[in-house]
């Protein structure tokens, strides 16, 4: 059984929404390069960080000539989802598993996290982890591989083909909120971060991006309380 | 090691840190718990507004796009996201068709 799912968790990971996410991947390798950071720091980012709109903050915290510590806090806030996803799936990957649920640790991320919180309801209790862990770790093959061909390819494409690459990742953020827009408190949370972009630009530097999340968010949530 | 090392190793192991903690509390707090609603609001807030920073006003390489293209970029892919049946990967090329196209128009 356990086989067979996690073979039936890696099929479903190579189908259409690999492309999607490869897209962004790619993007960031070819992002990194820009930036002028190595192919291993594109990797590691991509293989450990494992969480898109982190590794993005990052780069751009980083690129700003931000210290360690306040690009990790960016970093951090726009990856703070971990928490909830985390939160959310952990009833779902089976009873009994023990410290093999610990496997999912470096695998939460949104591509594998939304497939795992469809599938697995309907899986067998022993199915559960093998598929979860079968998807991810093709999901994360593919990311790795395209984060590296991102950044090889790069330095190879035109100047308006790079300028356009690196439009991949707003845009594809863009449209992932759009399509979230009716889960319950993503609507304020986003408007939220929209309203406090000016803040952002007015702290400025490596500052401004957390110091806007955080007031965004803190009143989106507030406003939801006070409903 | 440079600032760019140490932090890329502190954001990952922040990241494995968070994910273990709601692993953890899996099953014992729920997803509407305090806590938790607020560091999902803040994660979506942060996110917003860096797309809204990067399509607006963008830096670096992409700051070299003129908002028209980037315009024409976002617009292209909200009609194909949402007249394709909300599918990412035409929506993306659409929006990176509309920005090329707009580009050789705008110089």
């Amino acid at each position: 059984m356990a086989p067979s799912a996690a073979r039936d968790g890696a099929r479903e990971a190579l189908g259409a929404p690999a492309l999607a996410m490869a897209a962004t991947f790619i993007a960031f390798g070819a992002a990194v390069a820009e930036a002028g950071l190595s192919l291993g720091w594109s990797l590691v980012a991509t293989g450990a960080v494992y969480g898109m709109a982190g590794q993005l903050v990052l780069l751009q915290a980083t690129s700003l000539g931000a210290p360690a510590f306040v690009a990790m806090i960016s970093a951090t806030a726009a990856n703070a989802r971990f928490l909830p996803m985390s939160v959310a799936i952990a009833p779902l990957l089976g009873a009994r598993t023990g410290w093999r649920r610990l496997l999912v640790v470096p695998f939460i991320a949104i591509t594998p996290w939304a497939a795992g919180m469809r599938v697995l309801p309907g899986l067998p209790d022993s199915a559960r982890l093998p598929w979860f862990l079968g998807f991810s770790a093709a999901s994360w093959a593919v990311a790795m591989a395209t984060t590296a061909a991102g950044h090889l390819a790069a330095p190879l494409l035109p100047v308006e083909w790079r300028a356009a690459l690196l439009f991949t990742n707003p845009l594809y953020f863009a449209l992932l909120m759009a399509g979230d827009l009716g889960r319950r408190g993503v609507a304020p949370a986003i408007l939220g971060g929209v309203v406090a972009a000016p803040l952002a630009w007015w702290v400025g530097g490596a500052w401004g991006l957390p110091v806007a999340g955080v007031v965004g968010g803190t009143l989106a949530f507030l406003a939801m309380r006070a409903r | 090691m440079s600032e760019a090392d140490l932090a890329l190793w502190l954001t990952v192991g922040i990241g494995f840190g968070l994910r273990l903690v709601g692993l953890t509390l899996g099953g014992v707090l729920r997803t509407d718990h305090p806590a938790i609603a607020w560091a999902s609001a803040v994660s979506v807030a942060t996110l917003a507004c860096f797309v809204a920073l990067a399509l607006v006003m963008p830096s670096g390489l992409l700051a070299t796009v003129p908002w028209p293209a980037r315009l024409a970029g976002v617009v292209a892919g909200a009609a194909a996201y949402l007249g394709l049946g909300r599918r990412l990967l035409p929506a993306m090329l659409a929006g990176l068709a509309g920005l090329l196209l707009a580009r050789l128009v705008t110089g």
